[in-house]
């Protein structure tokens, strides 16, 4: 085989035509690396979100808490079903109501929609990763609010002891922030149940319920009795399974618009190879010759420059990926489009997603660097004599 | 007596390599009678090429005063001294130097681009001089459709198309077998005796430096 | 022979290489086009928004409703010419259970009279507003879903309960076409009375949201602020808004997204400028022996600095204008007219903007003058003697 060394020299020679085209293809695996990696926040915040052990319930036909309504009554109801887990104040189960609420953005102009989130008293059992990140827990029933920790500074009236109005002349006060281990959860606003539901008329009434279940195994059993009275019109999910399906959409639109963007990218990348490893070869003519004359063999010479193309390839490869891990303390905050209201993502930098881009470059570089490669192992040894 | 055509006073150059200064030439005099044909030798590295471009006006001399058909060309600016070039200098390259993706006349022609010489008018002249140096059914191959020779005597209808005063010529056998080396030297010859050109140039050759009228030696940068 | 035409000769040299040079900038300039075309298709319901449409809606969210008496209201307060309200239903078919669309429940007699760019037959609208089960679709969806006029149709909505006894079945009494590029052809629209006989009456008398057209639409701001005063002691606050205001709030929601793009829309030609450079610097390393010849044949600096732009320049404008060729039955024909029948609510007209193509093309030029400037400065600037001792 004919050394690294060699084709690791060759590039070093040809300073400038290696750098351009390795940041071209750096830069195509950024784009695609923080394309997945969003597309991985996406899934990650929505994932955390959900457990298996819990169960959800909505009215039969509806795709999103949002949009589902349930009456008082059959909270009670759906507390009393076998595979309940039950605790000292009774079953585990937190009928919640769900609104959105079109707030004044910071920062840019213009209002976004914001979830609020009626809590009761077992909502926080429900949510064994909350934690309160700075003031405090708002005292029952009374005109105060949690705010999510990323929604902070996002909006106007989002700060500690700042307020805002649920309706006119009903305003309510932060007196805390918190933190659900990273889960979509962070950008909501959470109000006592009734609080919420006087302020928009909603008595009586809750969107969903959430039911904690004895273990993951009960489900299937509890999804049968809920939905098998038809009466209720009600259907039970696993949380988890909910919003998977709810990331479903973003982080698919992320994926396939990351995807497609990257394919033009890759494609002109590889040219910018492909013009670099051909005018290697012109100018190592002699060289390759010689070295065919020396007794290396077709192969070896089609294997070294396909070497050196995914070399160039690789680093350019490992360049974008170290520049995209940098994308992780950026936020990325987008509309959900189950819940019309703006969620805050995060890049999520994990090692398959950079080991897979640093791969993109590298069948970049195999994919652009065949064709000269080709050419260079028909040089016949007889170059080497012409002058 | 006519002024020289080439007038060196006191001419030095050196170049700086990597913190030390090389000095090629020291303290240089030298004249070139108008209308002679003068051959350089000396050993490789000795400073032959340094003086030439000199003389061509493609360097500069670190000290002392170059003129050259009554120009002094040392302190022209970088565009006056690509005019006076364009209009006093045909310069023969060892290396032939053609352009490969033009014609030989296109070849011939390049010079005159940047008169203002209408294009029919250029034709007419680039085909004239191809016609002097005997390649008149050659003009619309390429340079690679060429022998040596052939390429080197391109270069020459090159380098008088613009009927300079003075041709510089750097080892312009350098490259060709006997046969083609003679053509190329009765042809420099020729445009001496006939055209009345002054003509300056370096060879290794003994059998070129014979052709000339004067030979001189340059030794470690200075005259023999 | 001229100074131009030697400039022509030099960017066929190496012909191979300019061929891949010119492929790659044609890339970048589909992906950028492509790029630009998404945003433009998002953005421009902003853009081309019927300037004198004022939407009313609860003032703190969009999903809780306003009483049905504020249109009275609204229909009477000064500067409106013509009202209309409507509810939002979902729905699907569950027979084509992945394709979504907006049905919306309006109210028959002035809906197109509001939507004037949504054209339905005269003979259709009026069988329409008499047939309490009918429905007007638009004409991206019924060709999708193979709907014709007459054709009965069940929809399940995700709000309203679903009763067997009592399906929402429909009957198709008319297609409607656009005369905007903004308006999603892909909506479904029905009585609202029938809705509203359906709900419990708890939630009757309700409506989504009311629509209204001003008489004057530069003094549109001014009449949006007076109809939110004039609920502003009432049970129920309203937020009217016009309709580009309406729909820039919305895109506020997307503006990271949007944001992205146009990084990622500049990464792209930054790629294609290190495509250009490479091959230029290229250039001018293979060629600066020839550099010498011409300098000492008695060419200038400027000119063997205007070989190396011009030629850049002329590989960037060749890719551009193949890059322009190839967008147009890609984006237009392949992508848009996808995207146009399966997302047209997000992309209902996903064209390539016609200023785009100038600056795709501009782009191209500049740049590819960008990648060349140093090069040329470069190879303008070298000594003639270490040019003539280079070798290629
Ligand atoms: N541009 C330059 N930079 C540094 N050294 C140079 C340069 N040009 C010539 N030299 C050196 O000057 C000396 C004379 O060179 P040259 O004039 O080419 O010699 P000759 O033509 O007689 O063989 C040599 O040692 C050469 O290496
Ligand atoms: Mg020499």
């Amino acid at each position: 085989m004919i050394p690294v060394r060699y084709n690791v020299r060759s590039l070093a020679v040809r300073k400038t035509t290696t750098i351009a085209t390795a940041a071209g293809i750096g830069l195509v695996v950024f784009v695609l690396a923080s394309s997945l990696m969003l597309a991985a926040g996406v899934r990650k915040t929505l994932g955390l979100s959900g457990r298996r052990d819990v169960a959800l319930v909505m009215r039969k036909g509806s795709d999103a808490e949002l949009g589902s309504s349930i009456e008082d009554p059959q909270v009670g109801l759906l507390g009393s079903l076998s595979g309940v887990r039950r605790g000292p104040r009774g079953a585990l189960v937190s009928g919640e109501v769900i609104v959105v609420a079109a707030m004044e953005k910071l920062g840019a102009s213009g209002v976004s929609n914001v979830q609020l989130r009626g809590m009761t008293e077992q909502s926080h059992e429900l949510r064994p990763q909350f934690k309160l990140v700075s003031g405090r827990l708002p005292r029952a029933g009374a005109d105060e609010v949690l705010v999510g920790q990323r929604l902070r500074g996002r909006f106007r009236g989002l700060d500690l002891d700042g307020s805002f109005d649920l309706r006119k002349n009903r305003p309510v006060k932060v007196v805390g922030f918190f933190s659900d281990g990273g889960s979509s959860y962070e950008s909501e606003v959470w109000v006592d149940l009734d609080v919420l539901r006087t302020s928009y008329r909603r008595e009586g009434f809750v969107s969903s319920v959430r039911v904690q279940l004895e273990s993951e195994g009960k489900f299937d059993g509890f999804q049968a009795l809920v939905e098998r009275d038809k009466r209720l019109g009600l259907q039970a999910m696993r949380e988890a399974t909910y919003f998977e399906k709810q990331s479903e959409g973003t982080s698919l639109f992320i994926t396939v618009m990351g995807s497609v963007v990257s394919v033009f990218f890759a494609l002109g990348a590889m040219i910018g190879a492909m013009i670099t490893m051909y005018a290697a070869v012109a100018s190592r003519q002699r060289e390759i010759g010689t070295l065919r004359a020396l007794g290396f063999s077709r192969s070896a010479v089609l294997g070294s420059f396909l070497l050196e193309s995914v070399l160039l390839a690789t680093a350019g490869g490992v360049m974008g990926a170290a520049a995209s891990v940098a994308m992780g303390t950026v936020h990325f905050s987008m509309i959900n489009y189950a819940s019309w209201s703006e969620v805050v993502f995060r890049f999520e930098p994990t090692a398959a997603i950079l080991g897979q881009s640093v791969g993109f470059a590298a069948v970049m570089g195999l994919v652009g660097g065949l064709l000269p490669a080709v050419r260079a192992a028909r040089i016949a040894p007889a170059v080497a004599m012409r002058g | 007596m006519t002024a020289p055509m080439i007038n060196l006073r006191q001419v030095s150059k050196s170049y700086d390599r990597g913190g030390e200064t090389l000095k090629v030439l020291q303290a240089l005099d030298f004249e070139v009678a108008s209308g002679s044909f003068e051959a350089l030798m000396g050993p490789s590295g000795s400073g032959k090429s340094t003086l030439l471009n000199l003389i061509a006006g493609l360097d500069r001399p670190t000290a002392g005063t170059i003129e050259v058909a009554g120009t002094r060309i040392d302190t022209l600016g970088e565009g006056a001294l690509a005019k006076w070039r364009a209009n006093t200098l045909g310069f023969i390259f060892q290396a032939y130097n053609l352009i490969p993706v033009l014609t030989a006349v296109e070849n011939v022609e390049l010079p005159l681009l940047l008169a203002p010489v209408a294009s029919r008018e250029r034709r007419r002249r680039a085909e004239t001089a191809l016609r002097v140096v005997g390649l008149e059914d050659r003009s619309l191959h390429y340079p690679r459709q060429l022998s040596g020779g052939q390429e080197q005597r391109v270069a020459i209808a090159r380098a008088i198309v613009n009927d300079p005063t003075l041709l510089v010529a750097d080892e312009p056998t350098g490259d060709l077998d006997r046969a083609s080396a003679d053509d190329v030297l009765r042809l420099l010859e020729t445009l001496n005796k006939e055209l009345k050109k002054t003509i300056i140039m370096v060879t290794h050759d003994p059998v070129a430096a014979e052709r000339a009228t004067v030979v001189r030696r340059l030794d470690k940068g200075s005259l023999a | 022979m001229n100074l131009a035409s030697f400039a022509a000769r030099n960017v066929l040299r190496n012909r191979f290489r300019t061929v891949l040079t010119v492929l790659g900038v044609a890339v970048a300039v589909v992906a950028f086009l492509l790029l630009r075309t998404v945003v433009y298709a998002w953005t421009m319901a902003a853009d081309f928004a019927a300037k004198d449409r004022v939407v009313t809606r609860h003032k703190v969210t969009f999903i809780m409703t306003l009483p049905k008496r504020y249109v009275d209201d609204v229909r009477t307060a000064p500067g409106i010419k013509v009202v209309t309200f409507a509810n939002w239903f979902g729905g699907k078919d569950p027979k084509h259970d992945t394709e979504f669309f907006s049905a919306v429940a309006v109210d028959t007699k002035s809906f197109f009279q509001v939507y004037d760019e949504m054209r339905v037959a005269d003979a259709d609208l009026e069988r329409w507003q008499t047939d309490r089960s009918g429905a007007i679709v638009g004409d991206v969806l019924a060709k999708k879903l193979g709907w014709h006029v007459g054709d009965k149709v069940t929809l399940e909505s995700g709000i309203y309960p679903d009763d067997p006894q009592n399906p929402w079945t429909f009957t198709i009494d008319g297609i409607y076409t656009a005369m905007a590029k903004s308006v999603d052809r892909s909506t479904f629209v029905f009585h609202w009375d029938r809705l509203n006989d359906r709900i419990a009456t708890r939630g009757q008398n309700e409506v989504g949201w009311i629509v209204s057209r001003v008489d004057d639409p530069r003094h549109v701001a001014e009449t949006s602020l007076a109809l939110d005063r004039l609920f502003d002691d009432r049970e129920v606050q309203t937020l009217s808004q016009d309709e580009g205001a309406f729909n820039a709030s919305f895109l506020a929601g997307f503006s990271a997204v949007l944001r992205a793009i146009d990084v990622v829309s500049l990464v792209i030609l930054v790629i294609m400028t290190l495509i250009l450079g490479n091959t230029v610097a290229m250039g001018v390393r293979e060629r600066t022996n020839e550099y010498g010849v011409l300098r000492a044949i008695g060419f200038f600096p400027r000119h063997i600095a205007a070989f190396v732009l011009g030629e850049a320049v002329v590989t960037g404008c060749v890719g551009g204008v193949l890059g322009i060729v190839l967008a147009y039955p890609l984006i237009e024909r392949g992508m848009g007219r996808w995207l146009e029948e399966n997302m047209g609510v997000m992309f209902p007209y996903f064209r390539i903007e016609t200023s785009m193509v100038a600056v795709a093309l501009g782009a191209s030029v500049v740049l590819a003058g960008a990648a060349a400037a140093i090069p040329a400065w470069r190879a303008s600037r070298l000594r003639v003697t270490d040019a003539l001792r280079r070798v290629a």
